[in-house]
Order: structure tokens, then C-alpha cells, then sequence
């Protein structure tokens, strides 16, 4: 059986023990948190507490900054993994065993596809400044018993890792088990030869999964093969959550939880 | 991946879970974009009854992937509507397999597709498949208007077998080379293949023998004779008759997938508001023609005719027992005794074997001599089920899987012990076994 999560600011409700309520009927496992800079993830502590107190499955962060740990900017970049080494420690407390705070080398930084095309840094300081921050964020993950996670972004959005391959050739290179890759099915529709083909390549390195359909809509909404890609999962022996992570077509409360009914309907593993 | 054995009921289906995650794997490593390749290193491009039996098994992964896998290899289908055996794929290197496209020259014959392809045929599994394909999940089928394109194309390829490989009359449709039948190196080719001149072994480099034993893998002067039959067949524009080709065999298993996939056409043909009758007429002429002209009533089986002598091959091939897949064949009970006797032992062999276990030359490892193939067997498995042989089925499809769980997706297996050969991770073992177990 796959696990689903949703990201918290789909769900409607005022708190996280509201949201989780309507992920619950909805057919959801979790919610998959956001975490802004500043140290604002560390700042809702109490109220995280509280909620996992209260039942709620919290078992992924997902970074929501301007600036990430490939950052061009030395300060920004430090500034960056000084919040991530937070949020791992926080999603450590709060998570649970397994628990995931991902993160992708840059967005919205610079792409190769848009002008002035070519950028201020080159590719060996770009794999430099990134298996840096990944190290130390990955020894601080293992210290604190989470697993950091990096996200290939689309040609549009980054230009530094935009196929799942790209990833795991520099966690392969960090050498730590607690750092792996991300794998979002929207950006792999556009990056990736076969995006069902990838997973299998990258298996041994994943460790979440993203999802949203072609159009960055919910799954269901665009035209990607989901039988291929959950078969493809759960055969390669992918046992983590599937993190809704998307904009929303049609009305937002009924597109949400429409969604783990899709996702089950296409999910072709044998119940054991 | 790992298989263990365990003789505890309660883990069994947790066991199988795990032979089903593997060869969804196995599926999901060898898809190359648009087809399956039957086994990554020996077998590299896409051969046409693979994709068929890989698309039974692909259906449960994702429905529309298996209607890919279809629709890709009947996009290489020639104008005058033969489906090539091989589809090779433009990014593998041209020499990763023999005879590869510089052989065959397709684009230098008429009416053949812009990609290169062989030009002789296989098994016409195809019907059959997209019938089964379409079935998984009628509502993405039709979505992407797969009935309404793969059936025009699937009657072309019927009309090449009935019109232009009908080599003697009968009704019937010919194998002009050991490689069509898909049982490449079947004992009862070897009498039509005893007169043909072997190319000389200097004219062209194997590279089948790169991935398997020479000990399973036909001899070089059987090689010599299919590189011999192939070249004058290309040689000859790929033209049809028995002037052009030194070697034809009219296969009950060719035919009776062919009478059976005129039955699944039928079946396309009301689900597309179409009159199904001219292809249930098309599938009594097949059913009649194989009965009257290749049953042998003593021996309790079919056997292939040489098209050139008329005369019956009464070697004991798996094909043989094989038109059990035919709805409504007169025979099945007299097929279904003689698979439970000494010759193929159903019930105890498994897979059926390819060729009579009691002939002197029985090779239980070599290639189509002996050893047993799934497809065949999940063949079989259709046929007993469709003539309501439950019981036996369910013994047959159990044994299968046990069979698997033990070797692993092996491309064939000797009935007796269960030892795996040829190539490892072979698509359509993958792929029939997700099918036998999703069939529970």
C-alpha cells in the first residue's frame, strides 16, 4: 500500500490537527510541512509539539525559502544551511523515524534556458558548493537521525540538477546514508528521457517522492502515466510517502481530496 | 531481488508479492521508451510476438504502456501488412545483434516502414494481446482511440498471413523460416531444414553467443541455413511463394493463434459497432483447416505440414498442442489426454516442455529441443481455461509460479528440475507471470 501526503497549505482548516483531520477522511497519512527561513520552522515548535501530540503524521519539510544551498551568494548560502540544519533537527523531533526535509539546489535563481543563459559560476564551483552544503547537512542529519533530501528541478526553475541521475551522482559522491534524492513527477515529465525508466536507475539512492501531474495540477489533472510511475515504485521497492506538492485545478477542497483515491485507483502493487 | 524458498502456507502470498514487485521491475527496466526489449543484453531491440505476450503482463502495470507497447510495433508494420519480427531501435548500436538492420536492407523493399525492421514475421500472438489490453481498462483505451487504430491495423496483418502466406491452398497460413514459428530451433524443422545449402559461417558473425552458451544456442551450420533462408528472402524483395522459399511449414501454432486471434477481432469488431461475422466465418475456415489437414487423430496432437511435400512432420512440438487455444476446437479433449501423457507430462513437467520428453533426442536445455518456455505454457493455461479444464489450470498456473519463484525470470526452464536458462530477466517471463498471478 502506497502512503500519501499533502502538503500543508492545500489543506483546509485553521490548524495542523484541523488539516490533518480532512487529509484523514480524505484518505491521506500524513501532511508534508513548509518551512520558511528566518528559523520560522524552529519558531513553531510549540505548535508542532503539540500537534504531533495530538496524532498528527508529520513525516516531511519542505523548504520554502528564496534561497537555497547552492545559493551564488557565499552569505545566502550559509544562511541557507544554517535553516535547513534547523529544520532537519525540527522534522527529527516532530517526524518521527524516517523523517525527510527536502531541499533543491536553487530555484528561481538562474536557467541556462533564459537570458543572460550563461551563468556568473562554473559547473565545477556550482558541484563544489553543492556536495559542501550537502555534507555538512548530511552529517547534521545523521547526527540528528533525519534524512536530507535533494530535489532535481526543471530546466526553468534551476540550473544546476535538473534529472534525478545529476542527484545521485552527487549524494553518491557526499557518500552518506542520509543524504538522498527527491524524485517530483513534474519535474521529471520534463527532464527526464522516461521518467518511470529514472526511478529504477536512481532506486537505491531515493528517498521521497513529490507528486504532481504534467501540468503542475493535481495528479489526475494532466496526462502523466501514473500506473507506470506507482507500479514502477513500489516494484523498485520505494516504501516512503508520496508528497502531494501542486497547484490546485477546480474546487480546492474537493480537488485535494480527490487525490488519494486517484493515486490508490493506479496503485497496482498486490496488498500482502 | 531476492526469491527464497518457503514451504509455509501463510508466507506464500507475501512470496508472491515479492515475485510480483519483480517482474513489474523487470518490466519496468527493460521499457525502452516506447516497447519492451525482450532481455536487455541478448535480445535488444523489439521482436513482435514478445511485444504481444509482453503486453498480457504489461496491462497490470499500466494499461496504456501496454497499448504503447502494440501500437509502436504495429507503427513498423509494412504496407502490404506484414508485422516485422524485429523492430530495431535506431540508438542501440547496429551490431548489437545478428542479422541486424544492414542485413535485413529494409529500406531498400517496398512499402517497408521509414525505421528499420526485418522482413520476415512471427506468431501472429497479436489480436489475442490487444484484446486482452483493451480489456485491463476500456475506459483509457478509449481515451487514446486505441481499438479504433490498432484493429484496421491488426486486419492488415491478418490479411498478409491469409493472403500471401498461403502457400499451398489449404487454407492455411506458411512459416517461411525457422525464426517465424518462433520455436527457431524446433526438431521438426530439422528435415525442411536439411535441404538448404548453409551460408558459409565466414559470411556473417553471431552475436547471440556473446550472451549464451553455445550448448543452448543452435548449432553454427543450423545458423548457417537461417542466415542462407533469410538473405534469399531478402534478396527476392521479400516477395511471397513457394518458388522464393526453400523452406515452408504450415505450424499449428502459427495458425491456431491466428484462428483465435480472428475470435478477439470479432470481439473488437462488436465493441466497435462493426459486423464481427466476416472474422468469426474467418476463424471456423482456420479452426476446420487445422483440424483436417494437421490433426493426426493417433497421435492425439497436430503436427506441422511441409508446404513443399505436403506431408505432415509427426514431430512432437509443445505447437502441437498448442491449438487448444482455438474456442470451440473439436480435439481439445484428445489435446489435453495427450499433454497429461508420457510426452509432456502435465502435471509434473513444468513448463510443458517444448518437445516430447520421451524422443531419444529430448534436449532438456537446448534451445526448442526440450526445455519449456512460459509463453507456451501460459498458452496452454488460456486453453485449458477457455475449455473449462479449471482445475487443471489452476494446478498448471500454481506449478508456473512455483517454477518462477524458484529460477527467477528466466527466458526457458528444464520441465524436470526447474534449472533457469538463457537470458536472465526475460521480459515475457516478467510478464506472463504478473499475469498468472493477477489472474488469481
Amino acid at each position: 500500500m502506497i502512503k500519501i501526503s499533502c502538503q500543508e497549505q492545500l489543506l483546509p482548516g485553521q490548524t495542523l490537527p484541523e488539516k490533518f483531520a480532512f487529509a484523514r477522511s480524505a484518505g491521506y497519512d500524513g501532511i508534508e510541512l513548509r518551512a520558511r527561513g528566518d528559523f520560522a520552522f524552529r519558531d513553531r515548535l510549540p505548535e508542532l509539539r503539540r500537534a504531533a501530540r495530538e496524532g498528527v503524521i508529520m513525516p516531511s519539510v519542505c523548504v520554502d525559502m528564496a534561497h537555497f544551498l547552492g545559493a551564488f551568494d557565499a552569505g545566502l548560502r550559509r544562511d541557507a544551511v544554517a535553516q535547513l540544519k534547523s529544520q532537519l533537527s525540527v522534522i527529527a523531533e516532530v517526524g518521527g523515524p524516517g523523517a525527510v526535509a527536502c531541499t533543491p539546489a536553487a530555484w528561481g535563481m538562474f536557467s541556462r534556458r533564459l537570458p543572460p543563459f550563461e551563468p556568473p559560476r562554473s559547473e565545477e564551483e556550482d558541484r563544489a558548493v553543492l556536495l559542501d552544503g550537502l555534507a555538512e547537512l548530511g552529517r547534521h542529519a545523521a547526527r540528528e537521525g533525519a534524512t536530507l533530501v535533494l530535489e532535481p528541478l526543471n530546466r526553468y526553475e534551476d540550473h544546476m540538477v535538473n534529472r534525478l541521475e545529476q542527484a545521485v551522482g552527487l549524494v553518491a559522491e557526499v557518500g552518506l546514508a542520509s543524504v538522498r534524492v527527491l524524485a517530483d513527477t513534474y519535474h521529471m515529465n520534463i527532464e527526464e528521457d522516461e521518467p518511470s525508466s529514472a526511478l529504477v536507475e536512481a532506486a537505491a539512492w531515493l528517498g521521497h517522492v513529490q507528486v504532481s501531474d504534467s501540468n503542475r495540477f493535481q495528479p489526475g489533472a494532466g496526462h502523466l502515466d501514473w500506473a507506470a510511475l506507482l507500479g514502477t515504485l513500489d516494484a523498485v521497492g520505494y516504501d516512503g510517502y508520496l508528497a502531494l506538492e501542486c497547484r490546485l485545478r477546480g474546487e480546492p477542497a474537493a480537488a485535494v481530496a480527490a487525490v488519494p483515491g486517484f493515486l490508490r485507483r493506479h496503485d497496482v502493487s498486490v496488498p500482502v | 531481488m531476492t526469491m527464497t524458498m518457503t514451504s509455509g502456507a501463510a508466507q506464500r502470498p507475501a512470496v508472491f508479492g515479492d515475485v510480483d514487485r519483480a517482474a513489474r521491475r523487470v518490466l519496468a527496466t527493460n521499457w525502452r521508451r516506447c516497447a519492451t526489449v525482450p532481455a536487455a543484453g541478448l535480445y535488444p531491440h523489439q521482436w513482435s510476438w514478445d511485444s504481444a505476450f509482453i503486453a498480457i503482463g504489461l496491462r497490470h502495470l499500466s494499461p496504456v504502456r501496454a497499448q504503447r507497447e502494440l501500437e509502436s510495433l504495429f507503427g513498423a508494420q509494412w504496407r502490404d501488412g506484414r508485422v516485422p519480427h524485429i523492430v530495431f531501435d535506431p540508438h542501440v548500436d547496429p551490431d548489437a545483434y545478428f542479422p541486424g538492420p544492414s542485413f535485413w536492407r529494409s529500406a531498400s523493399a517496398p512499402g517497408a516502414p521509414a525505421v528499420p525492421t526485418s522482413g520476415i514475421v512471427q506468431p501472429p500472438a497479436h489480436a489475442l494481446a490487444a484484446w486482452l489490453t483493451y480489456r485491463a481498462d476500456p475506459a483509457a483505451a478509449r481515451a487514446r482511440g486505441f481499438l479504433p487504430r490498432i484493429y484496421p491495423r491488426l486486419v492488415a496483418w491478418h490479411r498478409y498471413l491469409t493472403a500471401r502466406r498461403d502457400l499451398t491452398g489449404a487454407g492455411l497460413v506458411a512459416f517461411v523460416h525457422p525464426w517465424e514459428s518462433g520455436m527457431d530451433n524446433s526438431p521438426a524443422w530439422d528435415a525442411p531444414l536439411a535441404r538448404i545449402t548453409p551460408a558459409p559461417t565466414g559470411d556473417f558473425t553471431r552475436r547471440d553467443l556473446h550472451h549464451a552458451a553455445a550448448a543452448e544456442r543452435p548449432t553454427d551450420e543450423d545458423y548457417g541455413r537461417y542466415v542462407r533462408l533469410a538473405r534469399d528472402y531478402r534478396d527476392a524483395g521479400y516477395a511471397d511463394s513457394l518458388r522464393v522459399h526453400a523452406f515452408a511449414v504450415e505450424d499449428p501454432l502459427g495458425n491456431a493463434l491466428l484462428a483465435a486471434g480472428e475470435d478477439a477481432l470479432a470481439a473488437m469488431a462488436t465493441e466497435l459497432g462493426r459486423d464481427p461475422r466476416p472474422h468469426l466465418a474467418a476463424a471456423e475456415r482456420l479452426s476446420a483447416a487445422l483440424v483436417s489437414t494437421l490433426y493426426d487423430p493417433a497421435a492425439g496432437m497436430f503436427f506441422p505440414r511441409d508446404a513443399h511435400t505436403g506431408a505432415l512432420i509427426r514431430s512432437g512440438s509443445v505447437g502441437g498442442l498448442l491449438p487448444l487455444i482455438v474456442p470451440g476446437l473439436p480435439v481439445a479433449a484428445a489435446l489435453i489426454a495427450t499433454a497429461r501423457g508420457d510426452r509432456f507430462r502435465l502435471g509434473q513437467a513444468c513448463p510443458l516442455p517444448s518437445y516430447d520428453l520421451t524422443a531419444a533426442d529430448h534436449d532438456p536445455g537446448r534451445y526448442w529441443r526440450g526445455p519449456g518456455w512460459i509463453n507456451t505454457s501460459w498458452l496452454f493455461w488460456h486453453g485449458l481455461r477457455l475449455h473449462g479444464e479449471t482445475a487443471l489450470a489452476d494446478d498448471l498456473r500454481r506449478r508456473l509460479l512455483e517454477r518462477v519463484r524458484a529460477a527467477g525470470f528466466r527466458e526457458y526452464l528444464d520441465p524436470l528440475t526447474g534449472a533457469g536458462h538463457g537470458a536472465d530477466d526475460f521480459s515475457w517471463t516478467a510478464a506472463l507471470t504478473l499475469d498468472l498471478l493477477r489472474a488469481a
